[in-house]
């Protein structure tokens, strides 16, 4: 329950506006749909034309790039990601 | 977070310093999460030597790692200075067998697992397996790194080894099937109802020593490894003779000694120093001896005058 009270001051909403925008501020042209999977835990998924020929891992580092500041800290917004779904067009 | 030219020198530097490097929570010993755990089984059941990084230890280096290569979780894994992934992705590598390429060891040529199953526990599975089966989901074996088997039904990747006896089908990850020749399963009665019995004859085994026999043992004065796996703070009040304490350090050195060394382990009860025993065991050490009741037991029964605590 820590976790809740921790991330009380941000609503789900927010944080996930958050991380898509920081996904397609990174990504151009990305499709992001971010979803709330719990207080704190979030699933990705981003279609983008930037994964081609990049392995899983490869991928997945170029979203995580782009949503590290959410993710660090005590307080941070975002504890864990679920699920990511990282798909070439 | 971005990522200090310093602390970003000091993980290139850790990360060269040896082929194989694993950030993780705990140490290979003693992992302090599921995740590194899984991980740490891995790859001890691939490569004898390789760095961890307890990140517990370390705040800088904890939040640092995720900057460095843009991976939000812990463990993370390096080969040769290149970032290979999480958890999740080292179990899929280590399936695919990709990862043991990954690491330049030959993967293994498992053959066909023998698994005897009786009657009382093939009637058993089947109705388990009615009941909760379905498509794509099917009956497996796992044996992990400690040998210790656990039946469960679950999705079915198509990279298992598929075991057929008595008319029931067992799927095994390769690891599991090294490790799983020669099971023998049956139903037993148990205090909760039938359980399964479940005897793998590969399991190393680890010799309970009393304190009695310790006794005679040092006074024979053959030589071997006596490692107390207690803390520094437990020493102070209380030791035996000619003990080395348990670091990490001292971990490596013993895992590269002859696996016939004979090693005994003591704590301050017989728990913890059953799991550094088990430990060894399971790396394929051959000779290896828990001392039971730990030095407690030494103080009551051998020598009154190492306090007891």
């Amino acid at each position: 329950m820590a976790l809740q009270i921790l991330n009380a001051g941000q609503e789900p909403e927010d944080v996930v506006a958050k991380l898509r925008g920081n996904i397609e501020a990174a990504i151009e042209g990305a499709d992001v749909t971010v979803t709330a999977a719990g207080p704190g835990h979030f699933e990705i998924r981003v279609v983008s034309s930037a994964f081609e020929n990049l392995n899983r891992v490869k991928q997945q580092q170029l979203v995580y790039a782009a949503i590290t500041d959410l993710m660090s800290g005590q307080n941070a917004p975002v504890h864990a990601i679920d699920r990511m779904e990282c798909i070439t067009p | 977070m971005s990522l200090d030219e310093g602390l970003r020198t000091r993980l290139d530097d850790l990360i060269a310093s040896h082929d194989v490097t694993l950030f993780m929570k705990g140490n290979r010993q003693q992992p302090q999460c599921g995740f590194s755990n899984t991980v740490v089984s891995i790859l001890d059941t691939l490569i004898p030597d390789y760095q961890t990084v307890d990140v517990l230890s370390d705040q800088d280096v904890r939040e640092g790692i995720k900057a460095y290569s843009s991976w939000p979780t812990i463990p993370q894994l390096y080969v040769r200075g290149e970032f290979i992934g999480g958890c999740d992705i080292i179990q899929e590598l280590f399936q695919s067998g990709e990862l043991a390429e990954t690491l330049g060891v030959e993967i293994l040529d498992v053959a066909d697992p023998i698994i005897a199953i009786s009657d009382a526990a093939a009637s058993q599975l089947r109705t388990a397996v009615e009941q909760q089966g379905g498509p794509g989901r099917d009956l497996h074996l796992a044996v992990d790194a400690r040998f210790q088997a656990n039946l469960f039904i679950g999705p079915v990747d198509g990279s298992e080894i598929v075991v057929e006896s008595n008319g029931i089908t067992l799927r095994m990850d390769r690891a599991s099937a090294a490790r799983g020749n020669g099971i023998e399963m049956d139903v037993v009665d148990t205090p909760q109802g039938p359980g399964f019995k479940i005897q793998n004859p590969n399991a190393p085994q680890v010799v309970q020593l009393s304190v009695e026999e310790l006794k005679t043992l040092i006074d024979s004065g053959e030589s071997f490894e006596f490692m107390d796996v207690r803390t520094e703070e437990e020493r102070a009040t209380a030791k035996l003779p000619n003990t080395t304490i348990m670091t990490d350090a001292q971990a490596e050195r013993l895992s590269a000694l002859p696996k016939d060394t004979k090693l005994v382990f003591h704590c301050h009860h017989g728990g913890r120093s059953q799991q550094a025993a088990d430990h060894f065991a399971a790396q394929g050490f051959t000779n290896v001896h828990n001392v039971e009741g730990g030095i407690d037991a030494w103080s009551q029964r051998i020598d009154p005058n190492v306090p007891r605590y």
